[in-house]
């Protein structure tokens, strides 16, 4: 026999037996729940494909209609289709195996196969319901229960009368066990310290409360630990794991997100100041829509913004391929959301209605119609107008405070921009018009003697920062590094090697062509370089793009470029041979009947070409108004003299005139030369204007970014039949679930209701003390992470899945008293751990074990290995080597490779400086970045919802122990510590046992520990208890 | 009733709510194997894995309507958007073998092994899309956060060698593929199953923290593990009732053993120059996938359950979407006599019988071009794809499933990669539905709620 359920009773067929045998105060039986019964079930499937089409609901020859169980068994006019479980006496099986049915194409062996099965395991049609699952009489799906503790007999030594003690001792007490006696004082420091702060307790510490003989000693240390800023450091990593914090997109280039952590440093302070728990979970899902809008608001809507993005997807020419990323994504979010905060896993009801807890599907595209809108940040359409996803970040300001960072910024803008306009104004007067051979007429010419605008058009450039115009050209700009000084390493920019500027989008169609481009040549050119090029928005792999390309391989060449290779060609024109000062004229003209030529100094170069006429990607491209814009790309080798558009496919004679006309070539000095004097002290005090409004520009504090929810438009939600996004069923507005008590499922707003406003609506509905699962979901995590498991003992999962609370009462008790304690967290802890609960040793005990191997009953303290991020941080911190910073940027212990393709890689590094010697807590968490001997102790992957972490022992597991230069550098800086701090050898190993233990060594270990140091040094002995069991284990 | 499948699971959960005691490793020799469902026809696997998407229709897929209609317009949707002519397979196709199976030039040496392939082509794959393509193929999810098949097939199963990982994964040297790590992680499983990647390129130890590090010696090594193992043996002593503590002692002999083992059987010295010269040490652009084809070899004989090659990887692949003809005549060089080699190797050996191998890409390539002249290429196409299979009781060259007349979509018997995952599964004696883990309200799947045995292949 097979056991299908695995960790979700913690338990086995041996302790469900067990359980069987136990009086009745926990009703709780765990069930064992049959596997889902369509699981692999593919008869339906064959018949879909073979048989429906004729004996379906619509076209039901003979009467018959397979689509359904009823009409299967009631059968046609040859009588019952089948006999469930008994294939040999099913007429439809009888058919299909003689070859009568599907007449003309008989099934395949495999089809067969799968029928004759699927009728003998019952003939069960998906969507017909299993009846092993929950109804709305589930127990998580009643209001709170005031139940009174229960008397109990004998109360033992230490037993309180708190609710928590009586519902455990009246557990214990049915099944016929005593609790164990409480932990010694060291025991009880070190893993108090462990729970509420993931570190160890210092020697002095343990001494002073070992010794504090006060009857409330026990109390104030957990008030003190309660109050430590480590506190929310250790919780917040907890909340991570609920809300898969990544740092990184993940998928195909799991490009990094360089503002995910002040959403980090939210939680840590939330906690700390034992924010409500509402407000908390409130803000993390309409902070941004709330009143008063706080920055806190804003930064904690990350939460929804967190799952992995497919970059890649989003821009697919295919519009399926898209719809599918975007919903895979508002599930993932709508999962995160709903089992975070109400234990209910919605999400299994996108393609179906829940097989085991009462959800409709269509409350599915419900719940996730109020987060419709939501979108990861991106980055904004200012670089040069690429509309891709690339994670950015958001700026965190209140309405207020954008309105006026705004306003300031908007008066400086406005008036640089009048300045930039009348500059231009005053030298434009003075330029003389060009004379002789004009050339050709463009549609638009941008020149760079003054500025980036065009004449003709209002195709007016902006310039990224990068970029400048300057000595007549458009051309990359030099950085300024003593501004930078101040910035850490790797806060400062890169050096740019691209400067962009680009024009509004288009305000006329543009078919047939000639893009024209004055180049002067820095340095000798030794990279791809596309100073020139016209491309549609909508999409980028989707939409047109052409452009002016210089190829930098052996023998360099002009080329057109395009995305992909499509409408490239190499033109077989002569190697291009270019140097530091050169001038070059380029064109490429595209002609109505899709032919390419390209043009070097009015010179056709090359040979024109055809792009494959028979595809649309190959014909003329269409670059639409209002959609598609220029935008030019200078490097340290190419700068821009000046461009010009045409609507026509000139000619090489055209071209030709035009290279001959030349180009706008008046110098600052040649200009001012021909001004009076007080035209140019004007334009020197506008100039100097100019520099001041710049400087008091660069002066305004720019607003935090954070990796927050942007919020687009909120487009009406269907329902998807099975979940597909090319079949869309009825629209439906946001409400609640029908199966939670309490919290009426209508939000009571009108459909016309705005986007925050049905948002924040949710919020209160899921975040609300008359739903009784949200207090109830979250007494159970605390639970859960100080006795190792919950009360009902899958945190995420109060669905049938989930299993049965082993102390109902007890649950709901909690939650009740959470509710009227105002949501605060430090409260409820502290309720949990003054319980003799709690403080009980975790001695082993025989007969306990063999009624209760799992511990549900609480008869000891279940004994854990620290989690990976414990052991990280307690090697710190016993080493002496732990930088306590709170807060900030996340360190970065790898350094960013180069971009292979379009994945990024993070090479790890073993480097090991100050800034890296930070809480495990702040690194940062990239999906493919990760650290193996974190990994190797079972720290979750980031992309991953881990409300329960599992805790394994491997080999890899100890080599990484052994092994890594991380702990080789522990066990140094631990060993320079106690050789330090203690004189002899004898005190030295004593501090050593101290620091890491919490306890002397007795004469044995003494003994032993010197001989290692006098042997192999204290490096030997260092490491060796930085890998025992009694360092990496809380009792 | 309480069979070594159950007894493993058992002892992974016994020590109560987060405690589980490994893992694969440590079960290892004193807890025997675990068991298959049923009677197994492989013990092993190999995957080949093609990165950026092999086009079926260059290799294994011959359309001689392809080559008719060369040049006239087609309309389908593409992933790029710029779906040119149909465009027939440059290379010319033969039949190879008894069997007649039909393969390209392109693959010369796979061609003479046409009589040992079971080959599916009629694939098909849910995303056009290289890491969701990739992560389909491996977990049979196109997110992140699924096992997966070898984290799975550890966890069913276990390892045969307690000295080395049950899961190995060999990177081209190309780097990584799409989604890296992730590719071979175990998901929501237990880290114990998770794939371990073996250092592919440089110097240095082939996995991480392998090795003693500089500045430590032997003696004092030694001196320090006699310390750590009777601390921990007291510590363990002092606090019975925890099973995870003596596995922790194990797994530091375990990780002893490990240190010597790994360096051994990566030592591709020890091999013969003929066998070193078969899989193609001696050209250049074959050197790479040579190293990882015969090291996959040696850790399958040294008990490795599952091993995966990976070939092609963010540096360089089949994504051929420019110069499908210097592209696939490149990576099929690096490619097709190594794996040739390979299963040379292995059924001389008598290891095909039990060993499955399977050839797997992310999605095939579109019958029409991407881009003209010597530059055209070919988009991504996930309707219809070729794998292929040997060893393992596989019926030999055999076809299953064809595409139709172009190669665009299954014209018969289409096969979804939930269906290769339960065909894979229930070759190694595991029944597809019934391998699952409870995770986050759901019974997981590799296979999710879809996969089909394909019996049609089976000998």
């Amino acid at each position: 026999m097979f056991i299908e359920r695995s960790s979700r009773t913690s338990g086995s067929s041996i302790a469900g037996f067990a359980w069987r045998v136990l009086p009745l105060l926990l009703l709780a039986i765990l069930p064992l729940v049959a596997a889902a019964t369509e699981a692999g079930n593919q008869g339906p499937a064959v018949l879909e494909r073979r048989c429906l089409a004729c004996h379906g609901p619509t076209t039901s020859m003979g009467e018959l209609d397979l689509s359904n169980r009823e009409t299967a068994l009631r059968g046609g006019t040859r009588g019952p289709a089948l006999v469930p479980e008994e294939p040999e006496n099913s007429l439809i099986l009888a058919r299909v195996v003689a070859g009568e049915m599907p007449p003309a194409a008989p099934l395949s062996e495999t089809d067969k196969q799968a029928l004759r099965t699927w009728i003998a395991d019952g003939a069960v049609w998906p969507g017909e319901i299993s009846e092993r699952r929950a109804g709305n009489d589930w127990w998580s799906l009643q209001p709170l229960r005031e139940t009174a503790p229960p008397p109990v007999q004998a109360r033992p030594a230490g037993w309180s009368a708190s609710p928590v003690d009586r519902w455990i001792l009246a557990g214990l007490e049915a099944a016929g066990l005593q609790p164990s006696p409480e932990a010694e004082r060291r025991i009880l420091i070190r893993r108090l310290n462990y729970a509420l702060l993931g570190l160890p307790p210092t020697p002095e510490e343990i001494e002073q409360f070992v010794q504090d003989s006060s009857e409330d000693a026990y109390e104030r240390l957990v008030d003190r630990l309660l109050a430590s800023p480590h506190y929310g450091e250790r919780w917040a990593r907890h909340w991570l794991d609920l809300v898969r914090f990544a740092e990184s997109e993940g998928f195909e280039r799991d490009l990094q997100r360089d503002h995910a952590w002040p959403y980090r440093d939210y939680v840590i302070r939330s906690l700390n100041s034992d924010k409500s728990y509402l407000q908390f979970a409130r803000e993390q899902l309409a902070g941004d829509v709330i009143e008063p809008v706080t920055r806190d608001g804003i930064v904690a809507t990350t939460m929804l913004a967190l799952g992995p993005v497919d970059g890649i997807g989003l821009t697919s020419a295919v519009l399926e391929e898209r719809e599918q990323v975007r919903e895979d994504y508002l599930e993932e979010m709508v999962g995160t959301v709903t089992q975070t905060f109400l234990g209910l896993t919605v999400n299994c009801a996108r393609c179906h209605d829940h097989k085991f807890d009462p959800i409709a599907q269509e409350e599915y595209y419900r719940i996730k119609a109020a987060f419709q809108a939501i979108w990861p940040p991106t980055l904004p359409i200012t670089n040069g107008g690429l509309d891709e996803f690339f994670p950015f970040g958001l700026p965190v300001q209140t309405p207020d405070e954008r309105l006026r960072h705004e306003s300031r910024i908007g008066v400086l803008d406005e008036r640089m921009e009048e300045i930039d306009d009348t500059l231009g104004r005053l030298f434009r007067s003075v330029r003389p018009e060009r004379t002789g051979n004009a050339g050709p007429q463009p549609r638009v010419r941008w020149t760079f003697d003054v500025d980036g605008r065009a004449d003709h058009e209002a195709l007016h450039l902006r310039l990224n920062g990068n970029t400048e115009i300057a000595e007549g050209r458009l051309r990359l700009r030099g950085v300024d590094e003593s501004e930078e000084d101040d910035k850490a390493e790797d806060e400062k920019p890169p050096k740019p090697v691209l400067g962009v500027a680009a024009s509004p989008r288009l305000t006329r169609d543009l078919r047939e062509k000639t893009l024209e481009v004055w180049l002067h040549v820095e340095n000798e050119p030794t990279k791809l370089g596309i100073p020139m090029e016209i491309r549609g928005q909508s999409g980028f792999r989707g939409a047109p793009l052409d452009g002016i390309m210089y190829v930098a391989e052996k023998e360099p060449r002009w080329q057109n470029f395009s995305i992909g290779s499509f409408r490239t060609a190499d033109v077989g024109g002569p190697a291009e041979k270019l140097e530091s000062g050169d001038q070059v004229q380029i064109a490429i003209s595209y002609a109505a009947d899709g032919t390419i030529s390209i043009f070097r100094n009015g010179r056709l170069y090359g040979d024109p070409y055809q792009p494959d006429p028979g595809s649309q990607a190959g014909r003329l491209q269409l670059y639409g108004e209002d959609d598609s814009l220029l935008r030019f790309s200078v490097t340290d080798s190419f700068s821009i003299r000046e461009a010009r558009l045409y609507d026509t496919a000139l000619p090489e004679s055209e071209i030709d005139a035009s290279f001959r006309a030349g180009i706008q070539d008046w110098t600052e000095a040649e200009l001012k030369a021909r001004m009076d004097p007080l035209m140019r002290a004007r334009i020197a005090g506008l100039r100097a204007e100019l520099k001041h409004l710049r400087e008091e520009r660069a002066n305004i504090p720019s607003p935090q970014l954070a990796h927050a929810a942007q919020v687009r438009d909120m487009e009406p939600t269907h329902v998807l039949i099975r979940g597909a996004v090319n079949r869309k069923g009825p629209v439906v507005e946001p409400a609640g679930l029908a199966c939670v008590p309490g919290v009426p499922t209508d939000l009571g707003l009108a459909t016309d209701a705005g986007e925050g406003e049905w948002r924040r609506a949710i919020a209160e509905w899921i975040a609300n003390p008359d739903n009784p699962l949200f207090p109830r979901v979250m007494v159970n995590r605390v639970w859960q992470y100080h006795f190792g498991q919950g009360l009902a003992s899958n945190p995420s999962d109060l669905g049938f899945n989930g299993g049965e609370p082993s102390h109902p009462e007890l649950l709901d008790w909690l939650a009740g008293d959470f509710v009227r304690q105002g949501w605060s967290l430090k409260r409820l802890h502290k309720r949990i751990l003054m319980s003799q609960a709690y403080r009980q040793s975790s001695r082993w005990n025989a007969e306990a074990a063999s009624l209760d191997a799992d511990n549900r009953l609480v008869w000891r303290h279940t004994p854990r290995r620290l989690t990976g991020e414990d052991v990280r941080d307690s090697m710190l911190a016993v080493s002496g080597d732990l930088n306590r910073q709170v807060h900030g940027r996340s360190y970065r212990p790898f350094d960013l490779g180069a971009q292979i393709g379009s994945l990024r890689r993070y090479e790890l590094t073993t480097r090991d400086t100050p800034d890296l010697r930070r809480r495990t807590v702040y690194r940062m968490n990239t999906i493919t970045g990760g650290d193996p001997m974190l990994e190797a102790l079972d720290c979750p992957l980031p992309a991953v919802k881990a409300p329960k972490r599992p805790s394994t022992t491997t080999a890899v597991q100890a080599l990484s122990l052994m092994n890594n230069a991380f702990v080789q550098h522990r066990a140094k800086g631990f060993a320079a510590r106690v050789q330090q701090e203690a004189a002899t050898l004898d005190r030295q190993v004593e501090r050593a046992f101290s620091l890491a233990f919490g306890r002397l060594p007795d004469v044995d270990e003494l003994t032993s520990s010197r001989e290692v140091v006098d042997e192999h040094g204290w490096e030997s002995l260092s490491w060796g208890i930085l890998n025992t069991s009694e360092f990496l284990y809380v009792r | 009733m309480f069979d070594d499948l159950t007894r493993r699971r058992w002892l992974l959960d016994a020590a109560g709510g987060f405690g589980w005691l490994a893992l694969a490793g440590i079960l290892g020799s004193d807890q025997g194997q675990a068991a298959p469902h049923f009677a197994p026809r492989a013990k092993r696997v190999i995957q080949v894995f093609t990165v950026g998407g092999m086009s079926h229709i260059d290799t294994f897929d011959f359309k001689p309507e392809l080559k008719k209609r060369d040049g006239q317009p087609f309309d389908m949707p593409t992933f790029f958007g710029q779906g040119g002519n149909l465009w027939a397979c440059p290379w010319e196709f033969k039949q190879h073998g008894e069997s007649g199976q039909w393969v390209s030039g392109l693959l010369p040496n796979l061609a003479k092994q046409a009589d040992h392939l079971t080959v599916v082509r009629s694939m098909v794959a849910r995303s056009a899309n290289h890491m969701p393509a990739v992560a389909q193929m491996n977990t049979g999810f196109i997110l992140t956060g699924f096992p997966a098949m070898g984290a799975w097939v550890t966890y069913a199963l276990g390892s045969e060698n307690e000295n080395l990982p049950a899961f190995v994964v060999l990177p081209d040297q190309k780097g990584n593929p799409w989604g890296g790590s992730v590719q071979w992680s175990n998901g929501f499983l237990p880290a114990a199953v998770q794939g371990t990647a073996f250092r592919t390129q440089g110097d240095g130890p082939p996995v991480p923290d392998l090795t003693r590090p500089e500045g430590v010696s032997e003696t004092a090594r030694k001196g320090a593990m006699q310390w750590l193992r009777r601390m921990n043996e007291r510590y363990t002593a002092t606090n019975p009732g925890d099973s995870s503590l003596d596995a922790r002692i194990r797994s530091y002999e375990v990780a002893a053993q490990m240190q010597v083992s790994v360096p051994e059987i990566a030592d591709l010295s020890r091999e013969t120059d003929a066998t070193r010269s078969l899989y193609g040490f001696d050209e250049e652009k074959t050197a790479g996938m040579a190293k990882n084809c015969l090291l996959a070899r040696r850790l399958l004989e040294h008990g490795v359950r599952f091993v995966q090659i990976y070939q092609g990887g963010a540096g360089g692949n089949w994504d051929a979407h420019g110069s499908l003809i210097a592209n696939h005549q490149g990576m099929a060089d690096e490619y097709d006599r190594p794996v040739a080699a390979l299963l040379e190797d292995l059924r001389s050996r008598g290891l095909l019988e039990d060993t499955l191998v399977m050839g797997i890409t992310e999605f095939g390539r579109t019958p029409v071009s991407q881009g003209s002249g010597k530059n055209a290429g070919r988009d991504h196409h996930a309707n219809c794809f070729t794998c292929w299979m040997a060893g393992a009781g596989l019926k030999p060259g055999f076809s299953f499933g064809a595409s139709d007349e172009l190669g665009y979509e299954p014209a018969e018997n289409p096969v979804e990669i939930f269906d290769l995952h339960a065909t894979a599964l229930h070759l190694l004696g595991l029944d597809h539905e019934r391998l699952t883990y409870y995770h986050n309200g759901i019974d997981r799947r590799l296979t999710d709620v879809h996969g089909r045995v394909l019996w049609d292949l089976f000998s």
